[in-house]
């Protein structure tokens, strides 16, 4: 396969476009990063680790998603959710482990978890405030069990530890970062 | 077509990858530019790769600023202000060899993407600019603690009790506190950052601003961010008020004004004539180029 034949989703100048839309979500959360004409089809979860995963980092899998040459070209380590510095998981399904939260000198090391949804603005509307957000801004998450906000609540209780969320639909992603305060 | 096979064909005999670095020292930059901004002003560390001009000439903003680049930006990069000098010059030429498609520019407003070495321009900047700064050190607790790893225990605990003492003791041998730039900043209420050698007058443009601040220290290898909205407050005491420089002329009391645009707002450079007469300009190019032109259109 030449490079010309990669797939969209794995050239560097897919990557450098998905970052740049992802950073922005970052530092804004609440804003949706609509990724729909970068991914001929594939999954915005996928994009998102196809923007930061390498054989230097681990991810743990929980969806059974990824397909064999997903995992190739993500060319990622395998690894627990408790161990891993990367996690796929179903939002529809209420986490059953405690992610690396790193630790106070270096909570850089805490986990990013990509948490699949079903949409991002067609469910009961939560309230964000924080770091990137100029008063409030508005999540509404449709297919995220409720057990994910109280363990999220818990996994940030001390920052600067903690995890940060990637949620994604099926074509675009809202990010959570440690900071960012849920309310009702 | 790919970029893989366009790149390089700037220059005779330059075969590099777009943005010079390969994709796995862009994806390390982008993972730790990420978690930097999701933990506002905790220092991440990355690996810091060899850049082809020398460690403390701007490596770290240039590595933030090629992991973000795309061939549909336009990059503006200014030293103390001046979009001419040297060291901006220099970075903007190996951008546009390094970048094909990237447009440069002068205009502040034009820019996506704005690298700074120790200056935030003048005009306000949007939501969707970046400002990428040239960091020479990191860590403000380096005055008061030599020992990095003690230095990261008392970042992550918010222990900032000696950075006051120094503070402190500079009130008591001097009536007042002597850091003109690189003033210690608070950013969301936890970490303590080193905002780079920004003058005092820049300090307030990093609170609660419209777009993302991104910081990058080459030779200490430390990426750290303010996102856009974020509180970001100079500590100081409460009896005694941060204050910016005045340019007030000391006897008769009046702000000196730039001598090119008139401008009386804005930092300005202070520098001698042929005659030894003192003389006041603005130190950013742009905006003063941008007044004057508003000037002759008025006229």
């Amino acid at each position: 396969m030449s490079v010309l034949d990669l797939p969209r989703l794995w050239r560097p100048e897919t990557h450098q476009a998905l970052f740049r839309r992802i950073l922005d979500a970052t530092a804004r959360p609440g804003q949706i990063a609509d990724l729909g004409d970068l991914l001929d089809g594939r999954p915005a979860a996928l994009a998102a680790l196809a923007t930061f995963c390498d054989n230097t980092q681990t991810l743990a899998d929980l969806t059974g998603t990824l397909s064999e040459t997903d995992l190739a070209f993500l060319d990622v380590g395998k690894a627990t959710p408790e161990q891993a510095g990367f996690i796929l998981a179903r939002g529809a399904d209420a986490p059953g482990f405690i992610p690396r939260l790193g630790s106070l000198d270096a909570p850089e090391g805490g986990a990013t978890l990509v948490v699949m949804v079903e949409s991002l603005k067609d469910g009961a509307p939560l309230v964000l405030t924080g770091p990137g957000i100029k008063r409030t801004a508005t999540l509404a998450p449709k297919g995220l069990a409720p057990d994910w906000l109280a363990a999220r609540a818990r996994w940030c209780a001390d920052f600067p530890m903690g995890v940060d969320i990637v949620l994604a639909d099926a074509t675009s992603l809202m990010i959570l970062p440690r900071t960012t305060k849920i309310g009702a | 077509m790919h970029p893989a096979d366009t790149m390089g064909q700037t220059r005779e005999g330059a075969q590099y990858g777009f943005a010079f670095l390969d994709e796995d020292a862009k994806r390390e930059l982008r993972r730790s530019i990420f978690k930097a901004v999701c933990i506002p002003g905790n220092q991440v560390p990355y690996a810091s790769r060899e850049m082809p001009i020398a460690r403390g000439f701007g490596t770290g903003g240039m590595q933030v600023t090629l992991a973000l680049l795309g061939p549909d930006d336009t990059c503006k990069v200014i030293d103390q202000g001046a979009d001419d000098s040297v060291n901006a010059a220099n970075i903007r030429n190996f951008f546009a060899l390094t970048c094909p498609g990237v447009t440069g520019t002068l205009r502040t407003e034009e820019a996506s993407v704005i690298q700074t070495r120790h200056r935030i321009p003048e005009l306000p900047l949007r939501a969707d600019q970046i400002l990428v700064f040239q960091v020479p050190y990191p860590d403000p607790l380096v005055v008061v603690e030599p020992n990095a790893a003690k230095r990261r225990r008392m970042h992550g605990r918010a222990d900032y009790a000696r950075l006051w003492v120094k503070l402190y003791e500079d009130m008591v041998a001097f009536d007042e506190i002597t850091i003109s730039h690189r003033y210690p900043t608070r950013i969301n209420g936890h970490y303590i950052i080193d905002p780079s050698p920004i003058p005092r007058f820049d300090v307030p443009k990093l609170h609660q601003a419209d777009c993302l601040y991104l910081f990058g220290a080459g030779r200490e290898k430390r990426i750290y961010a303010v996102p856009p909205h974020t509180d970001a407050v100079p500590i100081t005491f409460t009896d005694v008020p941060f204050a910016v420089e005045s340019f007030r002329d000391k006897t008769t009391g009046k702000r000196h004004t730039c001598r090119r645009c008139g401008a009386d707002d804005s930092f300005l450079d202070e520098f001698l004539d042929d005659d030894g007469a003192r003389i006041f300009q603005c130190s950013d190019a742009a905006w003063c180029d941008m007044r004057l032109e508003r000037l002759e259109a008025a006229e």
